[in-house]
């Protein structure tokens, strides 16, 4: 099993993941960080949790034309793009860090994105 | 037949919407009238003249097309409103999900997949898949106490009915896991709260207190979030979510306060005064149910029969003016004595019977019984054409036994009595098989044994049938007068009503003047001058000529029953007997004192009622109070008594907002364990909120503590919040002591009168006879049945009035015919049977020198009690003897009585 790393702001996270991860919503190795607004995350973060052992990171943020400091999950969906950037020039799999959007208040997408960022990870892990 | 062939589909209301079913069809097997109807917005024929199909199937041919609408004018002298509740809106519940996520229910969708009759046939499953759910969340006040749609107000039933809906849940399911969401646990109806303990103790319901903001779906199930009292978020995942909606006006309210004219309040319900809660701003428009404000069955139940005694009270002149008695031929007693003549009907009931009993088959199987002279076959024998034709061969044949094999006598038996009586026959002589549910229905796979069985069951019945004998229909005349016990407001408003409809009322007051507990209000739960209220109500007692008031009097005994009572009153040493038809019990109840919170020990520690009476006298003592602390529970809800006061909570929210506004600067501190505004009290308990008035939950194991120090009083209770202990020096200290129950036991004893286990009197039936007891002749009002604020005691008052002026307008109480009969010689006078008889129908007297029992036949229910456990078999029951119950058993077994 490989640890994934999810950071969710403050409107996007409003269950708490003991109860997703209890009902078996969510694997059992996501770490979620909630965050007051995904726009002051930095590249180096992001970065730092594959340092810190992770196998992908994932950030959920508002909707982009609905956020709730109006252009944080815009700002942290240029440092994702940046840390892909870095990923690749590093030829690890971009795909293992991703941008997610949701709704206020909507738990299935960060549930969705879950599944599929660990999903990435285990295929990541095959392919090494 | 015509459900079946309709061609039509319509989505099923009655089951929420949750079914299919046709055009023409019946919400459900018990309905009321048991006949189909046809949904005219969804039939061919009547929209586009097409099909006609139901009406060429149905066999009894009543199905008429050519039936049109008809505007009917009718002269009244009073209209009742009884609407009812309307739905909440929709976009209400979309908020939590409904409409949008499958599995997030109403609670009135959840309550018809919890009917055995329902959808499901009473499996609780999940909409969505089908399958059954094992976690299930229940939010409480949905589209009440929830000012965002308008609706400020509490809907009063809904904690109760999802406590009933999580426990036929957990019934069903054992292993569910269910939770209810409250702000507020309000069971304050009477034996509410036990029901709630034994709910949350049976079933482990888990109750959290939280209002759960909205409802998410994830990967097919439901996520909620809350916030608990003590700061702390949580959340968890469910399969699905019930939402437990409010009663809403009725969608036409605005159409009827125009039509009949009437005032509505701000929620569009109508608007009715505390003193007078059934009249609506129009004299002669009357309202009753949940139109007049959110309320449960016994409530509704309740006012239906308080507006009858307010139609009444006004209509007592034009009593009786347009009925229609039937006069039926003198009975004919030598055919009656004759050898038994038995006409025998096997009814088809259309298919409901012959579809699998072979009626022909057991029609001539009935010729062959003895005594038989006549056998037929009706289509459907309960119909008008079949009736007379049965009526017409009872003459022709010279018959003096019927036997009726269809279905159940419980409904349709005294249909077949009026056709016996109708051509002078004695209407015992009638004997019903029920054919229909016993063989058609049971046994509707085996067509075969069904005939069989209903050939025994003819067999049975006929040898019934001909040891049947006439009995009396006896009636006693009534005494036109009733005795009221007790000149609070509930005695005060029953007596006036009773006298307004024409009778006499004796009303028994045991102190020295009239009032009760109200004389000890201020304002009224409103706000209204309650000594207005008291004085209007008393000079409109003491000016009535039908109302005589006995002062500090008691009842000394109450000997007779139902028409008949004499009663011995007690005047200080005087005794005098009244005779009376019927008797109203309204003895009140009192404010608890308290045995806590250092009460008595400090002219500062008061109860809610010395408050108001130090309020009434003046503001004077409240020139230095600073802090006043109100502790609610005081005395109830397991504290002294078990049971909830039920006005407690408003009375504190209206003394609060009385201080707030003769001392604003006050502070004011409300601790409490759940706050019971329920109804339009909602809004004042909101109100004070605004105001300023803190409200402080407690828990019943961490009371709060009141301490007396050498200089004043403090305070001592925990903040929930700040998850610490509070001190409040307090200037008052207000408790919200509870009510309870009169010296009951006696009066109890003298009427046999049932009790409950909290000493309240019992009324036969908490829904179908709120206001009656099990004794007949004698009913129950106001504080002497339970907790209630004076509104509901008014309306109770009332009804109790219309009740008890029944048997009065009537002149006559009829006595069942089948009753039980003492054989006197056989009777040794043990007195079993009085002690028995739970309606004191049956008691012990001299004959000669040794005590005999006797039926007091007015009183008699003919339950059977007295007749199985005379030690000498001295008692019988008419129509039920044990020759014929012998004779019975033997048909059964295939030998004739006699035989052995």
């Amino acid at each position: 099993m490989s640890r994934i790393k999810a950071i969710c702001c403050n409107y996007t996270l409003s269950v708490e993941p003991d109860a997703l991860k209890s009902a078996g919503l969510v694997p059992e190795d996501v770490e979620f960080e909630r965050l007051p607004c995904t726009g002051r995350l930095e590249v180096p973060e992001l970065l730092d949790a594959f340092t810190q052992g992770a196998a992908a990171v994932f950030v959920v943020g508002c909707e982009l034309d609905k956020c709730h400091n109006l252009s944080g999950s815009r700002r942290a969906s240029k440092r994702v793009a940046q840390a892909k950037k870095i990923l690749e020039e590093l030829d690890m799999d971009p795909g293992l860090v991703e941008m997610f959007f949701a709704g206020r208040g909507e738990t299935e997408p960060v549930v969705e994105a879950a599944r599929l960022m660990a999903a990435r990870a285990a295929r990541a892990k095959k392919a090494q | 037949m015509c459900t079946m062939y309709c061609p039509r589909p319509v989505v099923d209301t009655y089951n929420e919407r949750l079914e299919i079913t046709r055009a023409p069809h019946i919400d459900y097997a018990q309905a009321i009238p048991s006949s189909y109807y046809i949904d005219a917005k969804a039939c061919l024929r009547v929209n586009f003249e097409t099909c006609n199909l139901c009406a060429q199937t149905c066999t009894a041919g009543a199905i008429d097309f050519s039936q049109k609408p008809k505007n009917l004018e009718l002269e009244v002298g009073a209209v009742v409103l009884t609407p009812g509740f309307g739905r909440v809106d929709e976009s209400v519940l979309e908020k939590f999900g409904y409409g949008r996520y499958p599995d997030v229910l109403t609670a009135f969708e959840f309550e018809r997949l919890t009917c055995a009759s329902g959808p499901t046939e009473g499996h609780i499953v999940r909409p969505s898949d089908n399958r059954p759910p094992k976690k299930i969340a229940f939010l409480q006040c949905i589209g009440s106490r929830d000012e965002t749609c308008g609706n400020g107000y509490c809907s009063s039933v809904c904690c109760m009915y999802a406590i009933k809906e999580a426990s036929v849940a957990k019934e069903h399911e054992p292993d569910l896991d269910v939770s209810i969401f409250f702000m507020d646990v309000r069971t304050m109806g009477k034996g509410f709260d036990d029901a709630r303990k034994r709910a949350q103790e049976k079933y482990g319901i888990n109750v959290i207190r939280a209002r759960v903001p909205r409802v998410d779906q994830v990967d097919g199930r439901l996520a909620l979030t809350w916030t608990t009292d003590d700061g702390e978020h949580h959340s968890g995942i469910f399969d699905m979510v019930v939402l437990s909606v409010g009663l809403e006006s009725p969608e036409d309210a605005e159409v009827i306060s125009k039509v009949a004219d009437i005032g509505l309040n701000r929620y569009n319900f109508c608007k009715t005064r505390v003193d007078s809660p059934l009249s609506t701003t129009r004299e002669g428009v009357y309202v009753a149910g949940a139109f007049q404000g959110p309320k449960d069955i016994p409530e509704s139940v309740t006012q239906a029969s308080g507006v009858a005694a307010i139609a009444s009270e006004l209509l007592a002149d034009a009593r009786s003016s347009q009925t229609v008695s039937i006069t039926y031929p003198e009975e004919n007693k030598a055919l009656e004595e004759q050898e038994p003549r038995i006409g025998i009907f096997v009814c088809h009931c259309g298919v409901n019977i012959a579809g699998v009993v072979d009626v022909k088959a057991v029609r001539d199987y009935a010729a062959s019984l003895p005594g038989v002279v006549l056998y037929e076959d009706p289509l459907y024998s309960c119909s008008q054409d079949a009736l007379k034709s049965i009526a017409e061969k009872i003459k022709e044949n010279n018959l003096n036994r019927v036997v009726i094999a269809a279905c159940s006598p419980r409904t349709h038996e005294p249909l077949f009595q009026e056709t016996l009586r109708s051509v002078g026959l004695n209407p015992a002589l009638v004997e019903m098989a029920n054919i229909r549910d016993q063989c058609a229905w049971v046994h509707a796979q085996e067509p075969e044994a069904a005939t069989e069985k209903a050939k025994d069951l003819v067999r049975m019945a006929a040898a019934k049938a001909r040891l049947l004998s006439p009995l009396e229909q006896p009636t006693v005349d009534v005494t036109p007068g009733a005795l009221v016990l007790g000149g609070g407001a509930a005695g005060m408003s029953a007596a006036l009503s009773i006298a307004d409809q024409g009778y006499n009322v004796t009303l028994i007051e045991k102190s020295r003047q009239l009032g009760g507990n109200l004389r000890r209000l201020t304002w009224t739960l409103d706000g209204e001058n309650a000594k207005e209220v008291l004085e209007d109500m008393i000079s409109r007692v003491e000016e009535h000529p039908g109302i005589e008031v006995i002062t500090n009097s008691s009842v000394e005994s109450i000997s007779g029953y139902v028409g008949n009572f004499t009663s011995t009153i007690a005047t200080g040493k005087k005794t005098r007997l009244v005779n009376h038809g019927v008797t109203v019990i309204a003895t009140g109840a009192r404010e608890y004192k308290p045995k806590s919170y250092a009460y008595g020990e400090s002219p500062r520690i008061i109860t809610q009622l010395e408050l108001e009476e130090k309020l009434s006298r003046g503001r004077g003592f409240l020139k230095n109070a600073r802090n006043i602390v109100m502790i609610q529970c005081v005395g109830s809800r397991g504290d002294d008594m078990s049971h909830c006061s039920r006005l407690c909570c408003t009375q504190a929210v209206k003394n609060a907002l009385k201080l707030k506004e003769l001392k604003p600067d006050a502070n004011i501190y409300i601790l409490y364990r759940d706050m019971r505004t329920y109804g339009f009290y909602e809004d004042a308990y909101r109100e004070a909120r605004k105001k300023g008035i803190i409200f402080l939950r407690y828990s019943p194991d961490e009371k709060p503590q009141v301490i007396k120090q050498a200089r004043g009083i403090k305070v001592r209770t925990r903040d929930r919040l700040l998850g610490d202990d509070l001190e409040i020096p307090a200037s008052l200290v207000v408790l919200s002591a509870g009510i309870e129950p009169g010296e009951n036991q006696e009066l109890s004893k003298i009427l046999k009168a049932p009790l409950t286990s909290e000493g309240f009197f019992l009324e036969a039936h908490a829904k179908l006879r709120p206001v009656e007891i099990a004794v007949d002749g004698v009913y129950l009002c106001g504080l002497a049945h339970g907790p209630k604020s004076l509104e509901e005691s008014v309306a109770q008052a009332k009804a109790a009035a219309a009740k008890a002026t029944i048997p009065l307008a009537k002149g006559k109480v009829a006595v069942a015919p089948i009753v039980s009969r003492v054989d006197q010689d056989a009777c040794i006078g043990c007195g079993i049977c009085e002690s028995l008889c739970p309606f004191n129908a049956i008691r012990l007297s001299k004959v000669g020198k040794r005590k005999k029992a006797q039926t007091i036949t007015a009183s008699c229910k003919g339950c059977g009690i007295c007749a199985s456990h005379c030690p000498t078999i001295a008692i019988s029951m008419g129509g039920f003897t044990d020759e014929a119950i012998m004779a019975q058993i033997h048909a059964f077994s295939g030998r004739e009585c006699g035989e052995e």
